[in-house]
């Protein structure tokens, strides 16, 4: 029923979304060019454009999971900030105890996560106890609470930190990037990539489109609904653990370290469009952008201000988000 | 329709966790009254212990703890004959709202006076059931100065609160870069911004602009969701400023160490302001070569006290991890105490509050002399401290009469 995973009939929606893509980027230029007028320095503003770019990869690969959840499954999962911070967790002791390359240490989150996932669905979502809408918003933020404790009591509140090592900086015409946001961004997109190919191009990717679009229509064709969700929900899980991998240079990692993630990527998810993958990914950049540029404009004032802004302003103006479908 | 139901689904989520924090009602009624006649002088102590600040929490809770075993060791309350002091502990979790609650229960259960409770927020909670039940609160760390504008009576504290770190640092910050022949013009100022490091920003700035320099630019930020600095640092880059105050926490400021790495801008020095990290052994280990000559001004453990080393070495031993400044605050706030009880003769909270309110008692973190409270509650003689990480040690470096070594100007890259 909120499925927007794919996009058909082809031609008409596609002239649609890329109007609204200009339109955006319209938009996002505006925004740089007052930014530029208000801080006067070009390169202040550039390394904002820049950084928000990064940091915003960053936001999509984490919303990534999130809406194939919400799209196919149709559960809000509060916990994915815990499940993320779980990740981040094993990367780190992995690294600690093995000295691995921390994106090495994606060999070891993403099954690990995907298990957890595929545990968490059938264990606790699946059957009747998840049935309802308040029944998963329960479960998952009590799981959450969980997790964070959890992690809390096993390995303290004391903030840990993984070097990436051979860290460089990379100048973009006048900009600073450090290497380790720059493979994170480049890991983001290529995870977008492969799990759009993966929904469009594949068995299973199809499956999940179907399962997504009409439950009882695909059980009707053979697809085994139940093993589909829970498939989805591990897959959704796994894509924290990737991203867990790809980000844990870039933070300190404690217990905690979900909150800090879960709002921007449920704004993130809404922006994009529910269930959109391609579309979390640009909302990710989108949102990265808002609050760097947030800063600029407020004199360094919360930066999650402009991000609810434009948040409120996208349910009030296009609800089903910029890359969604009304359903 | 997704939409209403995510609102739906967000907005019950909130009100979860809103009710999640409600509960622990004060246990117990007053019957058991320990504080007078005989049995144990109680001391209450109340840290965060569990939550996100638990590293800290339980460091001072230990710390507490270690000098309650100095008292009786050394024979108890000499003036009750000798009776022993005991340690009642509790977690406020970091909440303001369980702070207020276990301060109640701690005082039912006999406490002579609190000692805590390392948050601002949850102090001036604590510090209000302190005044309501007529017992002494001794504040070891509490940076906001607000709790003592309302003319408390029971609320002490041994650190010196933000506006006097803030002043101190701007005060050193122009001395040495005069010493160093680079005396500084401009400052830029990056603070993170709830009460404690806005509070600290305006105080630094206020003595700054006074000093006759430059607070510019003037850079907020939100420490819970920042996750990359290399805007701000271009921002300060481009500014032109000699230095950069930094008033944050642990983990902000670490990435701020970095985007400075990165971005290499144009400084003399990196100036700490009640900083979270600069002074701390982690940030050497976390920060590595990166972190090398920042400077921090805050309050610290008197690294020339003998018994400060002392007490620091049985830490380590017992503990496996170095005694931080928190823990020694601790320390010293629940010597005052005792020593109030000791100066009364007496178990009763008023009488204690007289004491302490007159009692000099010779602290292990930096002072300029004795743990004395004036009027308002504040120590008169508390004083902050500059420190600089050299060669991956955080040492003490001014003023001359503190210092292990001499200031070093300049930055690493």
């Amino acid at each position: 029923m909120t499925a927007t995973i794919d996009s058909e009939p082809r031609a008409s929606v596609n002239l649609a979304v890329l109007k609204r893509a200009g339109m955006v980027g319209v938009l996002v230029a505006a925004a740089v060019v007052f930014a530029l007028l208000k801080s006067g320095s070009g390169i202040v503003v550039w390394q904002s454009v820049v950084t928000g770019l990064l940091t915003g990869g960053l936001y999509g690969l984490i919303a990534m999971g999130l809406t194939l959840i919400f799209g196919v499954l149709d559960i809000v999962n509060f916990a994915h900030g815990a499940m993320l911070a779980v990740a981040m967790f094993i990367s780190f002791g992995v690294v600690q105890a093995t000295g691995l390359h921390p994106y090495l240490t994606m060999l070891v989150t993403v099954p690990a996560l995907f298990l957890v996932g595929a545990a968490v669905h059938r264990g606790l979502l699946s059957g009747s106890g998840g049935a309802t809408l308040e029944n998963q918003l329960l479960i998952t933020l009590g799981l959450s609470l969980l997790l964070e404790n959890g992690l809390l009591m096993f390995f303290g509140a004391e903030p840990k930190n993984v070097t990436l090592p051979g860290e460089t900086q990379f100048g973009v015409f006048g900009a600073v990037v450090s290497g380790s946001r720059l493979y994170a961004f480049l890991g983001a997109i290529a995870l977008g990539l492969l799990l759009y190919w993966m929904l469009q191009h594949t068995r299973l990717g199809t499956a999940v489109r179907a399962v997504a679009s009409n439950g009882p229509g695909a059980e009707l064709v053979g697809i085994n609904v139940r093993r589909i969700h829970t498939l989805t929900f591990a897959i959704g899980a796994a894509c924290a653990g990737a991203a867990a991998a790809l980000a844990v240079p870039l933070l300190s990692v404690t217990p905690t370290l979900g909150e800090q993630f879960n709002i921007t990527a449920f704004v993130v998810v809404v922006l994009g469009g529910m269930g959109n993958v391609v579309g979390a990914l640009v909302g990710g950049l989108l949102i990265g952008l808002v609050e760097q540029l947030t800063t600029i404009y407020l004199d360094g004032q919360s930066s999650l201000l402009g991000v609810f802004v434009v948040f409120v302003l996208v349910l009030f103006l296009r609800p089903q988000g910029l890359f969604g479908r009304r359903t | 329709m997704i939409v209403r139901k995510l609102i739906a689904a967000a907005s019950t989520g909130l009100l979860l966790v809103t009710a999640g924090c409600g509960g622990s009602a004060p246990s117990g009624a007053a019957g058991d009254a320990a504080g007078s006649g005989s049995g144990p002088v109680r001391i209450g102590a109340l840290h965060p212990v569990s939550g996100s600040m638990a590293v800290d929490g339980l460091q001072m809770r230990r710390g507490a703890q270690l000098a309650v075993e100095k008292i009786n060791e050394a024979g108890g309350i000499a003036s009750l004959g000798g009776r022993d002091v005991q340690l009642t502990t509790a977690d406020t979790q970091g909440k303001p709202e369980i702070g207020q609650s276990e301060a109640q229960r701690l005082i039912s259960g006999g406490a002579v006076g609190l000692v805590g409770t390392y948050q601002s927020s949850v102090s001036s909670n604590v510090s209000v059931v302190a005044e309501r039940n007529e017992v002494p609160f001794v504040m070891d760390v509490t940076a906001a100065d607000e709790i003592f504008q309302h003319g408390y009576r029971y609320s002490f504290r041994v650190q010196p609160g933000n506006g006097a770190i803030a002043t101190s640092a701007a005060e050193f910050l122009t001395k040495v870069s005069e010493q160093a022949g680079k005396p500084v013009r401009k400052v830029a100022i990056m603070h993170e911004q709830t009460d404690f490091g806005t509070g600290a920003a305006d105080a630094f700035t206020e003595a700054a602009t006074d000093l006759g320099l430059e607070v510019a630019p003037r850079i907020s930020y939100d420490a819970t969701t920042a996750s990359d600095f290399t805007s701000q640092i271009t921002q300060v880059k481009a500014s032109g400023a000699d230095v950069l105050a930094v008033s944050g926490y642990y983990s902000d400021s670490l990435l701020i160490a970095q985007a400075i790495n990165a971005v290499k801008p144009d400084l003399d020095a990196v100036w700490g302001v009640s900083n979270g990290a600069y002074d701390q052994p982690k940030f050497v280990s976390d920060a590595g070569p990166i972190g090398e000559n920042y400077f921090s001004t805050n309050y610290h453990f008197d690294a020339q006290n003998p018994e400060t080393r002392q007490l620091r070495e049985e830490y380590q031993r017992r503990y496996g991890a170095p005694m931080r400044t928190g823990a020694v605050l601790a320390y010293d706030a629940v010597q005052t105490i005792a020593a109030g009880v000791e100066h009364a003769g007496s178990t009763d909270p008023v009488a204690v509050r007289n004491a302490i309110a007159k009692v000099k008692v010779d602290p292990l973190t930096v002072g300029d002399g004795p743990v004395r409270f004036g009027r308002d509650g504040e120590n008169v003689n508390s004083a902050a401290v500059l420190m600089q990480i050299q060669n991956g040690r955080v040492k003490q470096v001014y003023p001359p009469r503190k210092a292990e070594s001499d200031p070093d100007y300049s930055v690493a890259w």
